[in-house]
């Protein structure tokens, strides 16, 4: 599966791991992921370590999620990071809106 | 389903013929090759019982003239034979043939054969079916598409890209890839170009374009500025776009007056200053896209850089570093850096990169979603009456008027009247066509007004070579405080015999200075000078009206403009 | 030798179920192609002509077949082959034997017409 959550012990946080691609096709299974999680969810860990390639689609899906999770208030934390998935969110300056590890 | 059944033993198709038309079929009797290939031409049977050997043209021969008849519809073909070999077997069907029926004839293995076909045609003929609709479809959408393409280029139109100083390159459905390309004269002088590129492609990506066409073309002409363009951009597409889309873009502003470009980087690779002497300066994103942050977080700030006439200015989408060569590996960032940093003297970045492009995908033609725009700065042109455009609105105007304008406090640091007050002029039919000279004789006294008079800049620094950047940061300072200064513009016209005549006088709380001795030296034309006006800047004024007074300390400056209409031109000898 | 019946019975019967009141039709059909291909071996034989010989042969075998006379049909198949190796020294017995089982096949199935 290209997608797999793990939620924490107290429930707060939800960890979404991204295998492979991270793009268009996993649209529909990025969304399921969060869209479905318990309300005491708090925050939110985007874990790359997996992932290969990152193209403007999921910036978008992130910009969703990060719209699901209260827009300036959600606390979303990107981990991971190759460099060049790294490369890609910096020139987006997306470390304005997400907390880049 | 008609069935073609040729059989050249007479009995043997007596015994076929009761057998398939017993099945519910319609049976079609041939004897031999030749009248089974001029019969299926006929009658478009939907399946063929075919025997293996047969007088004048042989089953073989026949399966294979009827596959070539049938083309891309399926009809299966099954032969007849009492051969029993694999080998003869196999032959039939490398003829064509589709299956085969063995002699004695089976009432159950036929049924079994025919209804086994008949599904297989039914799903062929279903995904055939669902083939033409899809094409059919797509083909609409390519019609659609381009409709909107036309709808887009008389809204977004080439504005001036076609000028000499710019170079560029873009597919022509650019609008379709996302990539947006808008570049416009301002009316006071200089260019305001914008280089974007929406997520997506196809229709959504091209209606999130066409208001940002409208707001560029639109702003630009009434003389804002790149960042009030870009806030009204990101504003908009804020508001239009659903969450997840947005548009990356560049925005550069280049000041041919004073050698200078501002720019605005928000999500786009670096673009690249040029500098004719040899060193080069990286202009990398700093802002997050637009359409995405709500317009009080949206930074709007941009880049100062120093740039003289022949200086060159680079952006690009990320189509260019990321087309792939042949083995899939992209140019990349560093690549078009090993372009830029091995350019010869006066060798133009533009043919470099594109020859870069070819040599590197190994095609001739660029690919569809490659955006590349160069500018090259150059000496600032006095400003002229533009052609007669087509005037925006067909509205009628008021010709006789007078209007006052004053800014205070910290509204002269936040707000620039400029667009507001070209607006205004701009209602008088007769001066739409003069737009260019009205804004720099309203944006000459405006700057003299609040850089020199409220701000007391003096003008030494703007015109020193290197100077405007250093200019403009001590400008943005001393905008921190404006507290207990004023503006005032008073604006007046009067219609005449064959035109019109337009009155600015503009007031500010700076320091004056002394005018008599000042003109001495406007006189001489030097450009540097401790007092007010860069002598260009008061020459501009005296050039373009009838009459031009300084009155009190220097801080009180009016002008009278006339203008005329085309024919009275021509009748007046004006 | 041939052991094979002279008439598949059954086959015929089924035959009989499925062509219903064009039953006797076929049976004269039957006949008279026989007539054809017989003369045609004859002739076949006479111009020293294999191929045709082979050819005639294995669409009688394939009536012959269907229709339910195997005896005849694997006589047929026996001067096929002949005609395909081109040794046609052999031939004329083969095709004697044909019309004697021809005249057997054609009386049995007349009868069995009438009897129907």
């Amino acid at each position: 599966m290209p997608i797999e959550t793990r939620r924490s012990d107290d429930g707060k946080t939800l960890t979404i791991c991204v295998e492979g691609r991270f793009d268009f096709s996993t649209h529909q299974s990025f969304r399921d992921a969060y869209e479905h999680s318990e309300p005491t969810v708090s925050h939110y860990v985007i874990d790359l370590s997996d992932t290969t390639y990152l193209d403007s689609s999921a910036l978008g899906m992130l910009l969703l999620l990060r719209d699901h999770a209260g827009g300036d208030g959600a606390r979303i934390s990107i981990e991971n990071c190759n460099s060049d998935v790294r490369r890609i969110l910096s020139i987006s300056n997306f470390e304005q809106l997400f907390s880049i590890r | 389903m008609k069935v073609l059944l040729a059989e050249d033993s007479a009995s043997d198709r007596l015994i076929l013929a009761r057998l398939v038309s017993r099945l519910g079929h319609t049976v079609i009797e041939a004897e031999d090759g030749t009248e089974a290939v001029d019969l299926f031409r006929e009658t478009q049977p939907d399946l063929v019982l075919l025997d293996a050997l047969m007088p004048r043209m042989d089953g073989m021969e026949a399966a294979r003239q009827i596959k070539a008849l049938a083309g891309e519809r399926l009809v299966p073909l099954i032969f007849l034979t009492s051969l029993s070999g694999a080998g003869d077997l196999a032959r039939c069907l490398e003829a064509g043939g589709d299956d085969f029926l063995v002699k004695p004839y089976n009432r159950v293995i036929l049924e079994a054969k025919i209804n086994a076909f008949n599904r297989m045609r039914g799903l062929h003929q279903a995904l055939s079916d669902q083939r033409d609709h899809i094409r059919r479809q797509n083909q609409q959408m390519l019609d659609e598409q381009r409709t909107a393409r036309r709808v887009f280029d008389n809204i977004a139109h080439t504005g001036c890209l076609d000028a000499p100083n710019i170079r560029h390159h873009a597919s022509p459905l650019s609008v379709f890839n996302g990539d947006v390309l808008f570049a416009a004269q301002r009316p006071g002088g200089g260019t305001l170009v914008f280089l974007g590129d929406f997520t997506g492609h196809g229709l959504p990506a091209a209606i999130g374009a066409m208001p940002v066409a409208e707001i560029f073309y639109g702003m630009a002409a009434k003389g804002f500025g790149a960042p009030d363009v870009l806030r009204e951009i990101n504003r908009k597409l804020r508001r239009i776009l659903p969450v997840g889309m947005f548009c990356c873009g560049l925005m550069v502003e280049a000041d041919f007056k004073h050698n200078s470009l501002r720019v605005w980087n928000g999500g786009l690779p670096d673009g690249w200053l040029l500098r004719a002497a040899g060193d080069r300066v990286a202009i990398p994103s700093r802002h997050l896209p637009l359409g995405v942050q709500e317009p009080d977080q949206f930074s709007a700030s941009m880049t100062v850089l120093d740039a003289a006439p022949g200086d060159w200015l680079v952006m690009m989408t990320d189509g260019l570093p990321e087309a792939p060569n042949s083995g899939g590996e992209s140019l990349g960032e560093e690549g078009v850096l090993s372009v830029l940093a091995g350019l010869e003297a006066g060798q133009e970045p533009f043919e470099a990169l594109l020859e870069r492009m070819q040599q590197h995908t190994g095609k001739p033609e660029l690919a569809d979603d490659l955006t590349l725009c160069c500018l090259q700065m150059v000496r600032a042109e006095a400003p002229e009456a533009m052609p007669d455009k087509i005037p925006e609105s067909a509205l009628t105007g008021p010709a006789d008027w007078r209007c006052v304008y004053e800014l205070r406090e910290q509204t002269l640091a936040d707000f620039n009247p400029m667009p507001l007050l070209l607006h205004i002029c701009m209602e008088v039919p007769g001066l739409r066509s003069r737009s260019g000279e009205v804004y720099t004789l309203l944006s000459e006294l405006y700057n003299n007004a609040l850089e020199h008079g409220v701000l007391a800049l003096s003008s030494e620094w703007k015109t020193s070579p290197g100077g405007f950047s250093r200019y403009y940061q001590e400008r943005t300072r001393r905008l921190g405080s404006t507290d207990g200064h004023f503006i005032r513009f008073s604006l007046e016209h009067q219609p005449r015999e064959g035109g019109g005549t337009l009155t600015v006088v503009c007031e500010d709380s700076g320091d004056g200075f002394d005018f008599a001795e000042y003109s001495d030296t406007v006189m001489q034309q030097q450009s540097a000078s401790t007092g007010r006006y860069a002598g260009r800047g008061l020459e501009i004024l005296r050039r373009m009206t009838r009459n031009l007074k300084v009155h009190g300390r220097g801080n009180r400056v009016e002008i009278v403009y006339d203008w005329w209409f085309p024919d009275a031109a021509i009748i007046s000898g004006a | 030798m041939n052991d094979k019946p002279h008439l598949d019975v059954e086959a015929l019967a089924e035959l009989q179920d499925v062509m219903e009141d064009e039953f006797d039709v076929l049976i004269q059909t039957y006949l008279a192609d026989s007539r054809s291909r017989i003369d045609g071996l004859r002739e076949a034989l006479a111009t020293a002509d294999p191929e045709h010989f082979a050819k005639t042969a294995h669409s009688f075998k394939g009536s012959c077949i269907n229709i339910g006379a195997p005896r005849l049909g694997g006589l047929c198949f026996e001067a096929e082959q002949l005609g395909k190796d081109a040794t046609l020294e052999q031939a004329p017995a083969v095709l004697e034997q044909i019309e004697a089982e021809f005249s057997e096949v054609a009386r049995r199935l007349l009868n069995f017409g009438q009897e129907a």
